[in-house]
C-alpha cells in the first residue's frame, strides 16, 4: 500500500469515526422537551422576595469565585507540576509502573495542600449562610483521608494506562479508554449499594404516590432510600442512582424534614423517576464514552514529548492534560446534564400534573439553597448542571401555558 | 554470634522527604491493599507448602521463592510505613531493591517434620514477643502523631535511635513470619544483635533501584551507606 493510499485510508477511518461520533452524541442530546418551547420570563423577585433574592444573588457571587479558584488552581499548580514533579522520582525504589504511582499519588496531594485554602474559604462561606454544618478541622481532616480513596483511583488509573502502555505503546488509549468506560460502569451500577442508603420510614403517601407516577410515566417502581446527610448540611436534593436491578432514588433527610409538601415532593420523585425512565444514567456513560476517546487520545499525544506514558516521567504532564482537557469539556458536559435535567422536569410536569407544587418546589430551592436563580451567563457554563430555578420555573409555566393552565 | 538466616540489611541514610512523610499513611495504602491480596495467596502456599514438607522434608523451591518475596516485599512496605526507610518501595520484592532488605533463604532446607506438624504452636510464643517489640515500634515509628514522625517532619531526617527501633520491630516480625511460614526451620531471636546488619547490602553489586527508568533523572546523590552503628 503506498503512503498516500494509506492517508487516504486514514483519513477515510477518521470520517466514518467522526461521523460516528456526531450521530451519536445528536442521538443522545435530544430529549422530549418540545423543541419550540418557548420559557417565558420570570420574576423570581416577586416569588421570593426582594431581600431573598438579593441574599441569593450575593451568596452565589462569592460562592462562585471560590469555584472559580476551584477550576484554574488545579490548572496552574499542575502545570507548575508538569514542569517539576519530575523530581519526585528520586522518592521512588519502585519501577517504572510504582514510580508513576507515586507520581500521581504526590501530584494530588500537592493539589491538595494548594487548594486548602480555597476549600476552607468556600466551607466559611457555605458555614456562614447555614448550607453546610461540617466544622473546619473536620473539614480538613476528613479530606485528607478522602485523598485515601483518591490516590487508589488514581494508582488504578496509571496502572491501567502505564501497564497498556508498556505492553501496546503509544496506542495504549485504544485499550485504556473502553477500560476506562468498563470502570464507570461499574462505578455507577454499584453506588446505590456503597452510598450508605437507608430505607425509606414513614412516608407510605410517598411510596404510594411513586407507584402512580411511575405506573404513569411507562416505567418500573423503583426503591426509594433515604441518604441521611442531615449532620453535613441542609441543602435538599435527590438523586437517581443505578443501573438495572441497582436503580434506586435516594432522597436526601434533608428534602423529609418537613420544608417541602407532599406535592413538591412527589414532584420530585417523578424528576427523579423520569430519570430512570429516559435512561439518564446510561446516557451519562454514553456521554463519557464519546470524549473518554478523544481525550485518551489527546493525552497519548501531549504525553509522547515526555517519552509517552510507558515511563513515569510523563505522569506529572499526564495529570496536567487529563485536567486541563476535563476542564475544557466541563460548558459541554454541564449543557448536556442541563439538557437531561430539563427533560426530567418537563416528564415530571406530564405526571404530576400539578404546576403549582412544581412552582413552588423550585422557589423553596432557592430559600434553602440561596442559589442565584438568574446568575450571570458564565455561571451555568462552568458549573450548571441543572437549568437556573428561574429557567425552571419559566419551564412550568411554558407548561401550564401550552396545557391550558 | 549474630547470624541468623532471616537478616534485615539496613543501608538507609536517614534522610527523609517530608513531603512523602506528610502523606507516608495514604502513599501506603496501594501496597496494604497489594499486600493483603499477596497475603491471602500466600497463607494458601503456605497450607500447601505445610503438607509438602511433612511429606519431603522440607519446603517445596517454588513456594519457598513465593514467600521469601512476600516476605522481602513485606519488609520494604513497613520500612517505609514506618519511616525506616524514604523511598517509595516497589510491587515486587525484588532483591537489591530497597534500602531496607530482607535476607531470606531461597532455597529449602531440610526441616524437623515434627517441628514442622507443630509449627503454628511453636510458632504462638514469638507471637506474644512480636506485639512485645511492635508496640513501642508502632507507638514511635507510625506516621501521623508520633516522635518519628514528627522529628522527620520537622528536620526532614529520621533520628538514627527511632530509625533502628523500627528496624528491629521489622527485623523480629519478619523472622517470626518466615519461621511461622516454613522458609526457615530457625527460631526467631528477640535480641536485636542477631540477623541484622547495618550499612552492608545483601549483594554486594545491588543496585539501589529494581529497574533503570526508561528516561534519564536527574542525578541525584547516591545514598551513601552509613557507618554501622552499634552492634
Amino acid at each position: 500500500m503506498t503512503k498516500s493510499s494509506r492517508r487516504l485510508l486514514g483519513l477515510l477511518i477518521f470520517g466514518a469515526l467522526a461521523g460516528a461520533w456526531i450521530w451519536a452524541a445528536s442521538a443522545l442530546w435530544r430529549t422530549s422537551v418540545p423543541d419550540d418551547l418557548k420559557l417565558p420570563h420570570v420574576d423570581v423577585g416577586a416569588l421570593v422576595g426582594a431581600s431573598g433574592l438579593h441574599r441569593a444573588q450575593h451568596f452565589s457571587l462569592i460562592l462562585d469565585l471560590f469555584g472559580l479558584a476551584g477550576l484554574l488552581l488545579p490548572l496552574v499548580v499542575l502545570a507548575f507540576y508538569a514542569k517539576w514533579g519530575h523530581r519526585f522520582m528520586r522518592e521512588s525504589a519502585a519501577g517504572p509502573i510504582g514510580t508513576g504511582m507515586l507520581l500521581a499519588m504526590l501530584g494530588i496531594a500537592i493539589l491538595w495542600m494548594a487548594m486548602l485554602p480555597s476549600s476552607i474559604g468556600q466551607l466559611w462561606w457555605l458555614r456562614r449562610y447555614g448550607i453546610v454544618k461540617t466544622g473546619y478541622a473536620e473539614m480538613v481532616i476528613g479530606t485528607w483521608f478522602a485523598l485515601g480513596a483518591e490516590f487508589l483511583g488514581i494508582c488504578l488509573i496509571i496502572l491501567i494506562v502505564m501497564g497498556f502502555a508498556r505492553l501496546l505503546g503509544k496506542h495504549w488509549w485504544l485499550a485504556g479508554a473502553p477500560v476506562f468506560v468498563a470502570i464507570a460502569l461499574l462505578v455507577t451500577f454499584v453506588s446505590p449499594y456503597m452510598s450508605g442508603l437507608q430505607p425509606l420510614k414513614d412516608h407510605a403517601a410517598l411510596v404510594q404516590a411513586e407507584k402512580r407516577l411511575a405506573k404513569k410515566e411507562g416505567v418500573a417502581a423503583v426503591p426509594l432510600k433515604v441518604e441521611n446527610v442531615g449532620g453535613l448540611t441542609t441543602a435538599p436534593n435527590a438523586e437517581a442512582m443505578g443501573l438495572g436491578p441497582s436503580r434506586r432514588i435516594g432522597l436526601w433527610s434533608t428534602i423529609l424534614d418537613g420544608r417541602f409538601s407532599e406535592g413538591e415532593l412527589e414532584v420530585v420523585v417523578a424528576h427523579e423517576l423520569a430519570h430512570h425512565k429516559h435512561n439518564d444514567l446510561w446516557k451519562g456513560i454514553g456521554w463519557y464514552t464519546l470524549f473518554v476517546f478523544p481525550i485518551a487520545y489527546l493525552i497519548a499525544r501531549v504525553t509522547r514529548r515526555r517519552g509517552g506514558m510507558a515511563v513515569p516521567l510523563a505522569v506529572p504532564l499526564f495529570l496536567f492534560a487529563w485536567v486541563g482537557l476535563s476542564t475544557a469539556i466541563l460548558p459541554i458536559d454541564n449543557a448536556f446534564s442541563r439538557r437531561l435535567e430539563a427533560e426530567a422536569d418537563w416528564t415530571a410536569l406530564e405526571a404530576t400534573n400539578d404546576p403549582q407544587a412544581a412552582k413552588a418546589l423550585f422557589v423553596s430551592f432557592v430559600r434553602a439553597t440561596n442559589e442565584n436563580p438568574n446568575p450571570p451567563f458564565w455561571d451555568p457554563i462552568f458549573f450548571g448542571s441543572h437549568p437556573t430555578e428561574a429557567q425552571r420555573i419559566g419551564m412550568v409555566e411554558a407548561w401550564q401555558s401550552r396545557n391550558g393552565g | 554470634m549474630n547470624e541468623h538466616p532471616v537478616t534485615l540489611h539496613v543501608m538507609d541514610d536517614l534522610r527523609r522527604s517530608r513531603l512523602t512523610v506528610f502523606f507516608r499513611y495514604l502513599l501506603f495504602i496501594p501496597h496494604g491493599i497489594w499486600l493483603e491480596l499477596w497475603g491471602i495467596l500466600v497463607l494458601v502456599v503456605t497450607v500447601l507448602n505445610w503438607l509438602v514438607a511433612l511429606v519431603i522434608g522440607r519446603p517445596a523451591a517454588p513456594f519457598q521463592r513465593f514467600i521469601a518475596a512476600y516476605l522481602r516485599y513485606w519488609t520494604t512496605v513497613y520500612a517505609f510505613l514506618m519511616l525506616v526507610a524514604n523511598p517509595f518501595p516497589g510491587f515486587t520484592g525484588e532483591p537489591g531493591s530497597y534500602p531496607v532488605e530482607l535476607e531470606v533463604p531461597t532455597t529449602p532446607e531440610k526441616q524437623n517434620r515434627l517441628k514442622t506438624f507443630f509449627r503454628i504452636f511453636l510458632a504462638f510464643p514469638t507471637l506474644f514477643v512480636l506485639y512485645v517489640v511492635l508496640i513501642p515500634a508502632m507507638l514511635i515509628c507510625y506516621p501521623l502523631l508520633s516522635f518519628a514522625w514528627w522529628a522527620a517532619m520537622i528536620t526532614g531526617r529520621m533520628p538514627r535511635g527511632f530509625r533502628d527501633l523500627g528496624a528491629n520491630a521489622i527485623r523480629y516480625a519478619a523472622q517470626v513470619a518466615a519461621y511461622a511460614l516454613l522458609v526457615t526451620g530457625t527460631y526467631p531471636c528477640s535480641s536485636p544483635y542477631v540477623g541484622m546488619e547495618f550499612g552492608t547490602p545483601v549483594v554486594a553489586a545491588a543496585p539501589v533501584v529494581a529497574e533503570t527508568p526508561a528516561v534519564a533523572e536527574e542525578p541525584t546523590a547516591p545514598e551513601a551507606p552509613e557507618a554501622p552503628s552499634e552492634k
